[in-house]
C-alpha cells in the first residue's frame, strides 16, 4: 500500500556540533542570518529580543585566572522528537497548527502566516531556541535587495526558528525529482551554518543514515531515544526527554556537565534514556 | 399607500389623535417586500459590485497569443516554460529567451509591435502579470508535480496554452493577490481543477494520496513544510 | 409615503440574510485574513535563476576565494569557495559583504564638502568636474615646485591598483607613498636585516605540528582567518599542539593546548629566553645553522648572557621551568613554527619582537621547510611596468626624502612610518598640500585617532576614494567614490594565507550599482590629466587593460580559474629587487602552461637569499636595545590592552549590522562599549559587573560599562578594536569606544616603527 515516500526509510536530519573544534567565531550565525532573511534592528544588545536562529552561548569553568576556560556552543533549534517521534515540547502546544513535526525528515517547521503570535511554543522550548517578532522587520532603503526569495521575510506578531534550511532540502528535491526521482546525496543538503563553520565544527545529515558523516560520529542508538553512542557526545538537557536532533561532542567534562544541567554529585554520562522510557 | 389613508383622512380632529400602532400595522406582503428588497439588494451588492469593487484590472503588457506559439515549438509548454538545470522552473519567459526567434519584428501586428519597440529595442524585460502565482509563503515545486506526480499543465493552469489572447489580469486589492488563486467565480465553487489554487485545493490533492502524504505528525497529511517556506 | 422602522427592520433583516448569501462576508474575512499576514511593507524578494559567481573577498587582507550566490542580477548570499566542493568556510564580515554593497552608507556619486570639515555636507559632482577638482589642485602644487607636498594613503603597497597610486606620486614627484601600518613592517624589517631581501614570510600552518603564538589571534582573524582556523583546528585533529601566549583569554588561548599568559610587551623577551633554551640544551637544527646562518656564535653568546630563562621570568611573569619546557617542546616537534603579529597583525609591533620570533624559527630549521616559515620574495614581482622617467620637479621631489624618514639614514630598515608622517604634519602643517587616501581609514584605525583627524585637518586638500562614509571620508574635501569588490576586477596578491606565493582575481559579480569608478580608473584619469611627464608614466587606456597588460600570461588562468601560484623563487636583495622577474609556474596540480622563455633567478641572489643572519652589527643594535615601554603616568594604576575579535571589523570597512548584531552583550551593552577587568582588580576598585565607569588615559577618556572576566590578567583592561565609530549609518555608529582615541603610538627605539600594544589606564566610577 504505502508508496513512494513512505516506503523510502524515513530521514532522521540532525546536527553533531564539535565543541572541541567551535571557536565562537559567529560566522555561523551570520550565514543563517544572511541565508533566512533574517532581520536586524539598530540596537542587537539585548540578546532575548535578538533574533538569532543559531545563537552561540560562550560558557566558562567558573575557575580564576590563569586556570579559566570557556567553551562556546552553538545552539539552533533542536528539533526535539520527543518521547515518541514527533512530541516536541513546542509541536504539542501549538494551537494554529502553525508548527508541525515531519515524521519524514525530523524537521519541525514552523509557518509563519499561520502563526497567530501566543507564544506558547516559546514557553515550552526549553532551549530558547525560538523567537518572536515584537515589531516589523526594517531593512534600511536597499538592504532589501539582499533578500533571498527562498525563504519568507516574517511579520510583527509571528514567531520564527531555525529550520534546518528545510529551503536548501526542497532545492534539493527539486534537483532530485528532475534527474529521475533520484535520493537526495549527503552533500546536497547541508545547512547553511555547517558550510560557513571555517573549522569544520558543524557536521549536518541524516542521523538513520549510516553512510552520512553525522551517523559515524554521533552513532545514535535507535532502541534508546537516539542517545549518542559516542562517549564524547551528548545533548543539551537531556534528562528532559525532549530527544533532540543536535548533538555536541566535547573532550572536557565540565562542558559536558554544563550541557545537561549536572548537579554537583551526579556522574556525566548516568542520565541516558529520558523518563519514563525505562 | 393605502394603510395610511384612513387616520389621516378621518374628521377634522384627526390632528389630535395619534395613529393607533393596529392601525399602522404592514401586511405581511408589504413587510415581506422589503424584507426581498433587502436581500435583493445585498445579494446584487454580494454577487455583482463587490467582485466590481474588490479587484482591480490590469492588462498584460502584451496580448500574447499561446496558439499561436504553441503550433510553432516541437516541446509544448516546456518549449517556454522549461526547467533549469538546477530544478527550480523558469516560469514566464525572460526576453533573452523570446530573443532567440524575436531578434527581429516577426510579423506586422500591433502586439509584435509593442514588444519588439518597447522591449526588444530597449532591452526591457516584458513586466509579466502571472495569474497563478503563489503568495511568497507557498514553495511551489514544478519539478515534484510535473516530473515526481507525472501531472499535465492543464491540471492546474487550464487551457491557457490553447488561449488566443490574455484576459486581464485582476487582482484583489486587499490581498494583492491573483483572482486566480480564490477563482474566478465570485462564490468560490469549483467546477474544473484548475478553477481555483488555495491551500485548501492543494490539501485536497495531497490528502487523496494520503498513503503517499502523511508526514505531518499534527495532520497525519503532509507536513507543512512541503510547500510552505 | 412613509418608511416605518418595521419597513425598515425587514430591509435590514432582509440584507443581512442576503449578505449571508451572498459571498461577501466570507471572501472578505477570507482576504482580511490573508491581509493580516501579509502586510504590504512586508518586502517580497523577487525569484528568479539562481547562478554562483567566483571571486576573492578584499574586505580583509586573507584575500580569501568566496562564490556569490545570485538571483537574475541581485547578489542574495556569500559563500566560501573551499578546496573541496563549492562551499567553504568564511568569516562573518565576508559573509555579511551584500550589507556593504546594497547597504545606505555608500557613497553614490562624487561628493564636494561644501561646510565644515567633519559636518557632513556635500554637493554631487560629475565625475569630469569631480577629476578636475583633484587635477586642478595637483597641477598647481606641482607648478609651486613642491610635488613632495602631495602624500597618498593606501591600506596596502601590493597589487596593481596600489602600484599605480603609488606610481602617481613617483611620476608627480612625490616620496610620501604611505601603506597604513601592520605587522608586515616589522616581519619585513626583520627579513630586512637578517636576509639582506625584500621579502614576506607565511607559515605553512597546512603542514606544522607545533605553533609557537605570540598574541597571534590564530582564531580571530589572524592571516588568512578562514585558512587560520581551519589549519589550526586540523592540526590540533592531529595531536598537534598550539602554544599561545597572550595576557588574555583569547579565543585562541581557549583552544591551545597551553596558554602562557605572559605580560603584554615582555614577549620579545620570552622568545629570547626559549632560544636561550633551544641553543643551551643544543636543541637547534644544527645543520641548518651551519648550512644556512650567518652570526650563530655572537647570537650564542649574546643569548646565554642576557637572557636567561630566570633572568626574564621576572619581566615576563612566566616562570623558568615553564619557559624551559615550552621551549623544549617547541625544539622538540617535528614540524614547529613560531608566529608573529599580536592580535589579527593590525600593527607592526616592536622590531625586537618581530626578529626574536624569526629567530626561533631559524634556530628549529624550519625556514623554506614544509610546516615552517616560508620566504618569499615581495609579492609585487608579477607587476613589471617600465621605470618611470622623471622630469627635473620630480626628480627634486623625491630628492627631498620621506616625510616620516622611513629607509633614510635614520630609520634604515623600515618603509613606511605612518604615525611618524602624522607626527610631521602636526608640526608642520605646510608640509602635505594634497592628500590621497585610497581605500583606508586612518581617523579611525589609527592610534591615537583625534591626533590623526587633527593631522588631517591642518592638510588644505584631502581626496577620499572610499566607497562608504567613512570617518575619514567625512574629514576629506572631495570624494571620489570606488566600486566595491564586488562590482570592479582587481589582482590581489595573498600575502597572508597558503604556503605558496598566489595572486588571485577579485572580479565583478554585480554591475556598479552607483555612480562610482574604479579606483585603478580615478587614478588613471588623475594621471592623464596631468601634465606631460607624468601623463607619459600611464599609457594604458583604462584600468583594465592595465591589469591584463600586467598579469600578461596569467590573465587566461586567473580569469577561468580566478588564482594563479607564482613559482616560488629566492628572494632579491633589497637594492637590485626590481630586477629580478618572477617566473611562471607549471606545477601539475595548477595546470598552468609552462611560459619557455621564463628566465631563472640570479644564482648569485639565491645564495645570498638562503642564508640568514642572526647577529651583526644591525641585529646586535636591534636585539640588544630596551623593549618599548610604556610610560609611566602617575595615578594610571592600570593597563589597557586592545584585543582582536572576528567579531568586529577593525579593518577599511566598518561592522555591516549582521556583525553589530553578533556582537557580545558582554562586549556592547546598548551604546557603551563594556571593558574587560578580572574580578579582583574590579574588587579592589569597587566596581560590579555592567556598572558605568569613566576609562582614562594619558591620551583620553571615555565613559564604559564594566564586564568581569576571569580570564583576563590581573590590572589588566581590554577593549575590543574597531568599535566606536562616528561615522557610518545607525546602525554602527556611536556605538562602543574606538580604542585609537584612548590609546597613543609609542615608537620602538630600533626601528621607528610603532610598537604600541597598550597604555597605562585607570577606571573611576561614574
Amino acid at each position: 500500500m504505502k508508496q513512494t515516500q513512505s516506503q523510502q526509510r524515513p530521514k532522521r536530519y540532525g546536527m553533531a556540533i564539535d565543541l572541541d573544534k567551535c571557536t565562537g567565531c559567529g560566522s555561523c550565525m551570520v550565514a543563517c542570518f544572511a541565508e533566512n532573511n533574517v532581520s536586524f534592528k539598530q540596537d542587537e544588545t539585548n540578546k532575548l529580543l535578538s533574533i538569532t536562529w543559531l545563537r552561540v552561548y560562550k560558557i566558562t569553568n567558573g575557575k580564576p585566572f590563569p586556570d579559566t576556560e570557556v567553551c562556546y556552543v552553538p545552539r539552533p533549534c533542536q528539533h526535539c522528537a520527543g518521547q515518541h517521534e514527533g512530541h516536541s515540547p513546542c509541536v504539542s502546544v501549538c494551537p494554529a497548527t502553525a508548527t508541525d513535526y515531519s515524521l519524514y525528515t525530523g524537521i519541525v517547521s514552523q509557518i509563519y502566516t499561520r502563526c497567530f503570535g501566543c507564544r506558547y511554543c516559546m514557553a515550552a522550548c526549553p532551549y530558547h531556541a525560538r523567537y518572536f517578532n515584537w515589531w516589523d522587520p526594517i531593512w534600511p532603503e536597499g538592504m532589501e535587495r539582499s533578500l533571498s526569495p527562498n525563504v519568507s521575510p516574517r511579520m510583527r506578531g509571528v514567531v520564527e526558528k531555525c529550520s534546518f534550511c528545510f529551503h536548501r532540502y526542497q532545492l534539493a528535491r527539486d534537483k532530485a525529482y528532475l534527474e529521475g526521482k533520484r535520493p537526495i546525496r549527503e552533500e546536497e543538503y547541508q545547512t547553511a551554518c555547517t558550510q560557513a563553520c571555517p573549522s569544520g565544527a558543524i557536521v549536518f545529515g541524516d542521523l538513520n543514515d549510516p553512510a552520512h558523516e553525522v551517523y559515524r560520529i554521533v552513532q545514535p542508538d535507535p532502541d534508546n531515544h537516539y542517545k549518542a553512542r559516542n562517549p564524547r557526545a551528548f545533548r543539551l538537557l537531556e534528562r528532559l526527554g525532549t530527544n533532540p536532533k543536535v548533538y555536541y561532542l566535547s573532550s572536557r567534562e565540565w562542558v559536558r556537565r554544563a550541557g545537561d544541567n549536572y548537579l554537583e554529585n551526579e556522574a556525566p554520562g548516568t542520565i541516558g534514556a529520558p523518563r519514563g522510557a525505562h | 399607500m393605502s394603510s395610511n389613508d384612513d387616520p389621516k383622512t378621518n374628521g377634522a380632529d384627526s390632528d389630535a389623535h395619534l395613529p393607533s400602532p393596529s392601525a399602522t400595522t404592514h401586511t405581511i406582503p408589504h413587510i415581506l417586500l422589503f424584507f426581498i428588497l433587502g436581500m435583493a439588494a445585498s445579494m446584487i451588492l454580494g454577487w455583482l459590485i463587490f467582485p466590481q469593487l474588490l479587484y482591480s484590472q490590469k492588462n498584460q503588457p502584451i496580448d500574447f497569443n499561446h496558439r499561436l506559439h504553441m503550433e510553432l515549438v516541437d516541446q509544448g509548454c516546456q518549449s517556454c516554460h522549461f526547467f533549469r538545470e538546477d530544478g527550480t522552473f523558469s516560469g514566464s519567459p525572460k526576453l533573452a529567451q523570446c530573443i532567440s526567434c524575436h531578434d527581429q519584428r516577426l510579423g506586422l501586428s500591433e502586439n509584435e509591435k509593442i514588444f519588439f519597440e518597447e522591449y526588444v529595442a530597449k532591452d526591457r524585460e516584458v513586466p509579466w502579470l502571472v495569474y497563478a502565482r503563489q503568495p511568497d509563503c507557498v514553495f511551489f515545486s514544478h519539478a515534484a508535480h510535473v516530473e515526481g506526480a507525472r501531472m499535465d499543465c492543464v491540471t492546474c493552469h487550464g487551457n491557457t496554452g490553447t488561449s488566443e489572447s490574455l484576459r486581464p489580469y485582476e487582482e484583489n486589492r486587499l490581498t494583492g493577490y491573483s483572482r486566480d488563486i480564490w477563482g474566478r467565480k465570485i462564490s468560490g465553487l469549483k467546477v474544473n481543477s484548475w478553477d481555483r489554487m488555495k491551500m485548501s485545493d492543494c490539501a485536497k490533492c495531497h490528502a487523496q494520496y494520503a498513503d503517499i502524504h502523511d508526514s505531518s505528525e499534527q495532520t497525519r497529511r503532509d507536513a507543512c513544510f512541503v510547500c510552505h517556506k | 409615503m412613509k418608511l416605518s422602522r418595521r419597513c425598515f427592520l425587514s430591509f435590514v433583516i432582509g440584507g443581512a440574510a442576503g449578505t449571508a448569501l451572498s459571498p461577501l462576508p466570507w471572501k472578505l474575512t477570507d482576504d482580511i485574513a490573508i491581509w493580516s499576514q501579509n502586510w504590504p511593507w512586508t518586502p517580497v524578494p523577487p525569484d528568479g535563476a539562481y547562478s554562483y559567481t567566483p571571486s576573492t573577498c578584499t574586505l580583509c587582507p586573507g584575500h580569501c576565494a568566496i562564490q556569490v550566490r545570485k538571483v537574475d542580477n541581485r547578489a542574495v548570499k556569500i559563500e566560501g569557495r573551499g578546496e573541496k566542493g563549492p562551499a567553504g568556510g568564511i568569516c562573518p564580515l565576508g559573509l555579511s559583504g551584500l550589507q556593504l554593497l546594497y547597504g545606505p552608507t555608500r557613497i553614490q556619486a562624487p561628493l564636494q564638502r561644501v561646510g565644515d570639515r567633519g559636518a557632513g555636507h556635500w554637493r554631487t559632482l560629475t565625475w569630469a568636474q569631480a577629476i578636475d577638482a583633484v587635477v586642478t589642485k595637483l597641477a598647481e602644487i606641482r607648478a609651486k615646485g613642491t610635488p613632495q607636498a602631495l602624500a597618498a594613503i593606501a591600506p596596502t603597497d601590493q597589487g596593481t591598483v596600489a602600484q599605480l597610486l603609488q606610481r602617481l606620486l613617483t611620476a608627480y614627484g612625490s616620496p610620501n607613498f604611505l601603506r597604513m601600518p601592520s605587522a608586515d613592517d616589522s616581519a619585513e624589517a626583520a627579513l630586512r636585516l637578517t636576509t639582506g631581501t625584500d621579502a614576506y614570510t607565511v607559515a605553512d600552518l597546512d603542514k606544522t605540528d607545533f605553533i609557537l603564538s605570540f598574541g597571534c589571534a590564530l582564531m580571530d582573524g589572524y592571516g588568512a582567518p578562514v585558512q587560520t582556523i581551519r589549519a589550526v583546528t586540523r592540526m590540533r585533529e592531529r595531536k598537534g599542539t598550539l602554544v599561545q601566549i597572550e595576557p588574555r583569554l583569547s579565543n585562541t588561548a581557549a583552544k591551545a593546548d597551553t596558554w602562557l599568559a605572559a605580560q603584554p610587551g615582555s614577549e620579545a623577551d620570552l622568545a629570547l629566553a626559549m632560544a636561550h633554551v633551544i641553543i643551551g640544551q643544543g636543541r637547534f637544527d644544527a645543520r641548518f645553522a651551519m648550512d644556512r646562518i650567518d652570526g650563530f656564535d655572537g647570537f650564542a653568546r649574546m643569548v646565554r648572557d642576557k637572557y636567561a630563562p630566570r633572568n626574564v621570568a621576572q619581566t615576563t611573569g612566566i616562570d623558568a621551568e615553564t619557559i624551559t619546557r615550552t621551549a623544549l617542546a617547541f625544539a622538540d616537534a617535528r614540524r614547529p613554527v613560531a608566529l608573529h603579529g599580536r592580535g589579527k597583525g593590525e600593527m607592526p609591533g616592536s622590531l625586537k619582537e618581530a626578529l626574536a620570533v624569526q629567530i626561533l624559527n631559524a634556530l628549529v630549521g624550519n625556514i623554506d621547510q614544509p610546516g615552517g616559515m616560508q620566504i618569499h620574495p615581495a609579492a609585487n614581482g608579477y607587476i613589471q611596468w617600465p621605470a618611470v622617467a622623471s622630469d627635473a620637479v620630480a626628480s627634486a621631489g623625491m630628492g627631498a626624502g620621506r616625510l616620516d624618514e622611513a629607509g633614510g639614514s635614520r630609520f634604515p630598515h623600515v618603509r613606511h612610518l605612518m604615525h611618524r608622517f602624522i607626527e610631521r604634519i602636526d608640526q608642520d602643517p605646510d608640509a602635505v598640500q594634497a592628500l590621497l587616501v585610497a581605500e583606508a581609514n586612518p581617523c579611525h584605525n589609527l592610534p591615537d585617532s583625534d591626533k590623526v583627524k587633527a593631522a588631517l585637518g591642518k592638510i588644505p586638500f584631502v581626496v577620499s576614494f572610499s566607497s562608504f562614509m567613512d570617518e575619514t571620508a567625512m574629514q576629506s574635501d572631495l570624494i571620489l567614490p570606488s566600486h566595491l569588490y564586488l562590482e570592479r576586477y582587481e589582482d590581489v596578491p595573498v600575502t597572508r594565507g597558503g604556503a605558496k606565493p598566489t595572486i588571485r582575481l577579485c572580479r565583478p559579480v554585480v554591475a556598479p550599482l552607483y555612480k562610482t569608478q574604479h579606483p585603478g580608473d580615478t587614478i588613471l584619469r588623475i594621471a592623464k590629466a596631468l601634465p606631460a611627464p607624468v601623463a607619459a608614466a600611464f599609457p594604458w587606456r583604462d584600468y583594465e587593460t592595465c591589469l591584463r597588460d600586467t598579469l600578461a600570461h596569467r590573465w587566461s588562468a586567473m580569469d577561468s580559474k580566478g588564482f594563479w601560484i607564482e613559482k616560488p623563487v629566492a628572494a632579491a636583495p633589497v637594492a637590485a629587487a626590481a630586477a629580478v622577474e618572477t617566473t611562471n609556474h607549471n606545477g601539475p596540480e595548477e595546470g598552468v602552461p609552462a611560459a619557455a622563455d621564463a628566465p631563472a633567478a640570479p644564482a648569485a641572489a639565491t645564495a645570498q637569499a638562503r642564508r640568514l643572519a642572526l647577529l651583526n652589527d644591525d641585529l646586535s643594535a636591534v636585539l640588544m636595545a630596551d623593549n618599548a615601554t610604556l610610560s609611566d603616568e602617575a595615578g594610571h594604576p592600570l593597563t589597557l590592552v586592545p584585543f582582536d575579535s572576528i567579531r568586529t571589523a577593525s579593518g577599511y570597512a566598518g561592522d555591516p549590522p549582521f556583525m553589530v548584531k553578533i556582537v557580545e552583550d558582554t562586549v556592547l551593552k546598548e551604546q557603551d562599549g563594556c571593558v574587560e577587568i578580572n574580578p579582583t582588580t574590579a574588587a579592589q576598585a569597587g566596581l560590579r559587573e555592567g556598572q558605568g565607569a569613566l576609562l582614562s588615559t594619558p591620551v583620553g577618556q571615555a565613559r564604559v560599562r564594566i564586564h568581569l572576566s576571569e580570564g583576563i590578567m590581573p590590572g589588566l583592561l581590554a577593549l575590543p578594536r574597531g568599535m566606536g565609530h562616528t561615522a557610518y549609518d545607525a546602525y554602527l555608529s556611536g556605538k562602543g569606544v574606538n580604542i585609537n582615541q584612548l590609546i597613543g603610538s609609542v615608537q620602538d627605539p630600533a626601528s621607528g616603527l610603532d610598537a604600541v600594544w597598550g597604555i597605562r589606564a585607570k577606571l573611576t566610577k561614574a
